[in-house]
């Protein structure tokens, strides 16, 4: 839902050229409580930047069956949230494993966490300070139940959310 | 609830020998013993009550273990009620080996209690193995009849039966509603136990009886509540930074193993049913999970891809001694061990379908006993002769069902059209 949320403001932002932001625009409560949080704390957790990036929009690293090695296309997602933990120490970054169906559900929720231990010693390998990342994993619990083939590559993924959204 | 059950009502032996059969795990396995042809007879009098018949819910019961090849007896004329003038040789021809027959009367017609005789016959040797009576509530006449195909199975095969034990499932109706559920091992008089929002995985029966281990996601995450069966309260049991999850118990109910995350990947540990004493089992950069507790108390099951691809390993918990169990197959999943520690179950997938293979510990003997293609969960019942696990009902919505450890009998157990899944089962208890 949120998550949605962010691409229509993204998709809006585009639209207007990227010119200004309402987060940052005085008098504009709904704005500024857009994650609830205020100005300052926006200012400090580079919410403008997250929100506006390109890359940082992108959120989810995908894998191969019963793999958990970061794939070559997924670096420049990975250098840029690096970048944006290395530069806002106060974010928070929670990712969260997933598995497709297939095998039982105890063992996709380690495979889930191993993806999402994954991303976190890749943004390690960039700086980023463990403090800043949590690690979780949903297993197979949210993943579609009657995929076929390919399909199932969409649950194959590990992803990223902030704690502030 | 689930303990009052045979304190209500009691039998009386009227007569017995001693078990003819004493069939080995191992004669099982093999496919040697061919299922004993037993005519479970109609019983005579107020046998059906309220739709329900003591001979049909026998001959299901011993249907389902793959051991028995019930007779079809409703064409049978005069059919006989007690074991006086049995008539040997139309048995004989009509193949049966064994005859189950009954009674079912009035007990008492101010309380309404019913009084079943039964007995157990042998055709061959043309006597009598054992004869009972049994009187309780009409409310327990299901229990009886169960009570009625334990004292069978246990005379001819030397094991005791599981027909009067529960089970417990996770329902999902959908995303947003689940459900942990107890019943009887076939299904009948199912209740939910707790309903949540979230997904619950991975129960597990505590081998005293008395509690429900599981995990679940109602804190964003998942933790471990052990819940209470006769109280119905529930602790939290596990929730550390992190995932938590794969509860299993130890032989004496006493501690559990569980599998936590921190920050890192999953590992095994152990930690006291109340919560206290946690400490690390063993440490690698591998995964291991779902630990599975040897009934000698020493052994922990378990999987893990430290050699590449998922396989199932043991751990000694005094040395943290490993090694592999499983070698045949490249992917091994989710072992239980029978409660004699001689057998072991596990998921394999078999060229892109999941199936529940079966391994004999001494022998090293394995066979796939599910065809696939989506099964998952096994677990044994309390004998080790039958194993519960999931399949995918017409490759779609997941259902349970038993498997015989022969591999000869698959049967459902019906509890409903929603998603049916992550099975466990209570002991024997008396």
């Amino acid at each position: 839902m949120k998550k949605s949320l962010l691409l229509l403001s993204l998709v809006a932002l585009l639209g207007s050229g990227c010119s200004s932001t309402p987060l940052d625009a005085p008098g504009d409560p709904s704005a500024a409580n857009y994650y609830g949080v205020d100005a300052a704390t926006a200012e400090a957790l580079g919410l403008e930047e997250l929100r506006g990036n390109q890359l940082l929009s992108q959120r989810s690293v995908f894998f191969d069956f019963n793999k958990y090695d970061i794939k070559p296309e997924f670096q420049d997602l990975i250098g840029a949230h690096a970048q944006y933990l290395n530069n806002h120490a106060p974010a928070r970054m929670i990712i969260k494993g997933n598995a497709d169906y297939r095998g039982s559900h105890e063992y996709n929720l380690s495979l889930g966490q191993k993806r999402s231990v994954a991303v976190k010693e890749a943004l390690n390998a960039l700086g980023v300070d463990d403090s800043q990342i949590e690690t979780i994993s949903y297993g197979e619990e949210y993943a579609n139940q009657e995929c076929q083939a390919d399909a199932c590559g969409q649950d194959r993924r590990a992803d990223i959310t902030y704690e502030v959204e | 609830m689930i303990y009052r059950i045979y304190s209500l009502f009691f039998g009386v032996l009227l007569l017995l020998s001693t078990p003819i059969y004493a069939l080995e795990v191992i004669e099982i396995l093999g496919g040697k013993a061919s299922e004993i042809p037993v005519a479970i007879v109609p019983f005579d009098g107020l046998e059906n009550i309220g739709g329900q018949k003591a001979h049909q819910i026998i001959s299901s019961d011993l249907n389902r273990t793959g051991l028995f090849r019930p007779l079809n007896t409703l064409g049978i004329s005069n059919p006989p009620s007690s074991d006086i003038n049995i008539n040997y040789t139309k048995w004989s021809a009509m193949d049966a080996q064994f005859i189950v027959v009954g009674k079912v009367e009035s007990e008492n017609p101010i309380s309404g209690n019913i009084k079943i005789t039964w007995s157990l016959i042998d055709i061959f040797k043309e006597k009598t193995v054992v004869s009972m009576r049994y009187i309780g509530k009409k409310s327990q006449y299901r229990a009886i009849a169960h009570k009625v195909s334990d004292n069978v199975y246990e005379h001819l095969t030397g094991s005791k039966g599981v027909f009067h034990t529960k089970i417990a499932y996770v329902k999902k109706v959908n995303n947003k509603k689940y459900s942990l559920n107890v019943a009887d091992f076939d299904g009948f008089n199912s209740r939910p136990i707790l309903n949540t929002t979230q997904p619950i995985i991975s129960p597990r029966w505590s081998p005293d009886g008395e509690k429900i281990a599981y995990v679940s996601f109602e804190k964003k995450k998942p933790v471990i509540y052990i819940q209470n069966l006769r109280t119905g309260k529930r602790t939290l049991l596990a929730n550390f930074k992190g995932n938590n999850s794969a509860p299993a118990w130890s032989p004496d109910s006493k501690k559990l193993a569980i599998v936590l995350t921190y920050n890192k990947n999953s590992q095994i540990y152990t930690i006291n049913a109340d919560g206290s004493g946690i400490k690390q089992l063993m440490r690698s950069n591998a995964i291991n999970t779902e630990p599975s507790w040897a009934p000698n108390g020493e052994d922990i099951y378990f999987s893990s891809n430290r050699g590449g691809n998922p396989q199932i390993y043991k751990v000694n918990i005094n040395d943290d001694e490993i090694s592999r169990v499983t070698y045949e197959g490249k992917y091994n999943l989710s072992p239980s061990i029978s409660y004699d520690g001689k057998l072991l179950i596990f998921l394999t997938n078999d060229q892109g379908k999941f199936k529940v293979a079966i391994q004999n510990l001494i022998s090293n003997q394995v066979l796939k006993i599910s065809e696939g293609p989506a099964d998952e969960s096994p677990i044994f019942a309390p004998n080790g002769h039958l194993v519960l696990f999931t399949y995918k009902d017409y490759g779609k919505t997941t259902k349970i069902g038993t498997v015989s450890i022969n591999g000869l009998k698959r049967l459902p157990i019906n509890v409903g059209s929603s998603i049916i899944q992550e099975p466990t089962w209570g002991p024997i208890t008396n």
